[in-house]
């Protein structure tokens, strides 16, 4: 109470007035999105390349919310509170998993122990475990399942199921979307099969790849930052040890994409002779389809390496 | 014996580093001093994270990224001079709610830009292995301008340092002399944490000097002195880095810590000795 008699009250008042006003005033701003589909359950994405899927086995059944700005590094985003609430509000959650989205990962339990159903994309993959990463984030395994269509296909059916059951009927675009996504699979096999086994190897920004050279045959046999996560630092001897291996292999591309360091790539590229190209591993085409993306993903290493 | 060289023969990527440490210790020794001396450590902090807002949106719009630090530079310094003047807050209140609010702001630009994220960790920790010829270029440039305002400002510096009161009766205005010290610590911020990052700037800017504090009094020899332990140090993380996998920035700024550690206990040890034998009191 005795406080209340020491504050100077009346010159705080203008300045409580402002404060609420404002508040009623932003609250009156937002108001109305929430109202605005409540009859169509929401069904919530983390990354980007897994809304696209989502998208085309929900259709209209459902209002499909995607966090993560497209092309984003998900090791370096930070939700913010409106994503959080997204999340825990929604009826349905598909997350990719293996720790892929960290910021996500407490408000994910959270919403599970409220009873939001969530998907994890990563218990439908035969999922890579790396033996060297025992000690990280990523002990469970490499979160980068999209890059594999075939993968992507069964979780594509497995959503589906999942959907049904949660009461957001999707009719037969799982199978339609699962049907695609093999057809896709053909396709980029094929688009790889023109390459000599020869020109078969891999040196990438981290290890974001391994489901894409595991399912297409490719051989991994360099990273710039050695682990799963684009987060961590490059030392000299590692720096070194990729010189040789690029030296002692032939390499003569280094792929880079979003949380690659890249004067620490230039400078690699320049000492060993090697190019440096660009993938775009996390960023969706405009015309939003992951059918594209695999198909220029594929199509930007495959003649990086043939050339 | 070869262990100790082949890494940099063999390997221009190290051989740039071990280019660029030494020519950020060259600076760093010389504002360092300063730093250590005058008590600047909070700011010089403050500047070296404070430039990341400046970064990260001259990255968003395609500007330099040197600019853009410069502006969160000035802006740091300017902002301090505003709180202090405007209000009954102490400098280092001030220094602190800019320090946190640039930082903010920077992590905010960098987050809600689409491309820009793995570039936090870019800005903070530099690029040490991926100096470029241009960086050095910059570097050495800025060593010799560093050099020459410490040179030219020797006198009013120095008795900034020991005796601000001093300065204003000897005629030199002390206000304008403490700016043209924060400028030359902002300068020196800007143009070495693109390479090295500002972890490591700021490690540079404190540790060696630190060092060469505990053992000399007199500024000229603190500044060679810190600029010989910065280039050790540098040298053993580079080594570190290499035949250990650590983090190349981090070793360096490691070194120089352990440096600073080793010199302080040894010297502790050596005047509790020093001090029974003579059996005088302080």
């Amino acid at each position: 109470m005795r406080i209340i008699t020491i504050l100077p009250v009346r010159r705080l008042v203008p300045w409580i007035s402002v404060i609420v006003i404002g508040a009623v005033g932003l609250s009156a701003c937002g108001g109305n999105t929430d109202s605005e589909n409540a009859d169509s359950p929401t069904v919530v994405v983390s990354t980007a390349v897994l809304g696209s899927i989502v998208r085309e086995v929900v259709g209209d059944a459902a209002t499909v919310e995607v966090l993560m700005p497209n092309g984003v590094d998900p090791h370096g985003w930070e939700a913010s509170a409106k994503d959080i609430e997204a999340l825990s509000t929604a009826d349905f959650v598909v997350i990719n998993g293996l720790h892929l989205e960290p910021s996500l990962d407490e408000a994910v339990d959270e919403a599970r122990s409220n009873g939001v159903i969530v998907f994890d994309a990563s218990d439908h993959v035969n999922v890579i475990v790396n033996a060297s990463e025992t000690d990280d984030d990523h002990s469970d395994g490499d979160p980068h399942i999209w890059t594999d269509a075939s993968a992507m296909a069964d979780v594509a059916l497995a959503l589906g199921e999942a959907l049904d059951a949660a009461g957001i009927g999707t009719g037969d675009r799982a199978s339609v979307t699962y049907e695609r996504l093999l057809t896709l699979d053909n396709e980029l096999q094929k688009l790889v099969d023109v390459l000599d086994d020869s020109r078969r190897r891999l040196v990438t920004g981290h290890e974001s790849l391994a489901y894409l050279a595991r399912r297409y045959g490719f051989d991994l046999v360099g990273t710039v930052v050695p682990g799963l996560s684009s987060a961590s630092e490059v030392s000299a001897g590692e720096l070194a040890a990729l010189k040789d291996v690029i030296a002692t292999e032939g390499v003569d591309v280094i792929f880079s994409e979003v949380g690659t360091p890249t004067q620490v790539t230039e400078a690699i590229a320049d000492e060993t002779g090697a190019d440096v190209v660009e993938l775009d591993t996390h960023l969706l085409p405009p015309d939003g389809s992951y059918e594209t993306f695999m198909t220029e993903l594929v199509s930007a290493i495959v003649s990086a390496l043939s050339s | 014996m070869s262990q100790l060289i082949d890494p940099f023969l063999n390997n221009e990527f190290m051989q740039r580093a071990l280019l660029a440490g030494v020519l950020v210790s060259v600076s760093c020794a010389l504002v360092g001093t300063y730093v250590v001396l005058r008590g600047l450590a909070f700011i010089g902090d403050a500047l070296a994270h404070g430039v990341l807002p400046g970064v990260a949106g001259a990255m968003i719009i395609g500007a330099p990224v040197m600019v853009g630090a410069a502006v969160g530079a000035v802006a740091m310094i300017a902002g301090v001079g505003f709180i202090t003047a405007k209000s009954r807050l102490s400098n280092d209140s001030a220094i602190g709610l800019l320090f946190i609010g640039l930082l903010a702001l920077g992590v905010v630009l960098v987050s809600s830009s689409d491309r820009l994220t793995g570039d936090l960790d870019a800005i903070l920790f530099g690029e040490f292995l991926g100096v470029s010829t241009n960086d050095l270029v910059v570097q050495a440039v800025a060593a010799m301008v560093v050099a020459a305002v410490c040179g030219l400002a020797a006198r009013p510096f120095l008795v900034l340092c020991f005796d601000p009161d001093m300065a204003q009766v000897m005629g030199y205005p002390a206000r304008r002399y403490h700016r043209l010290m924060l400028v030359l610590v902002a300068g020196t911020v800007v143009v070495s944490f693109q390479a090295v990052g500002s972890l490591l700037v700021f490690g540079m800017l404190l540790a060696p000097a630190g060092t060469a504090a505990l053992v000399t009094r007199r500024i000229g020899s603190m500044m060679l002195l810190a600029t010989l332990i910065g280039i050790v140090s540098t040298y053993v993380g580079l080594l570190a880095s290499y035949h250990l996998d650590w983090a190349a920035g981090a070793s360096v700024v490691l070194s120089s810590i352990t440096i600073f550690f080793v010199v302080l206990v040894s010297k502790s040890l050596i005047s509790t000795t020093s001090r029974r034998s003579v059996a005088r009191d302080v």
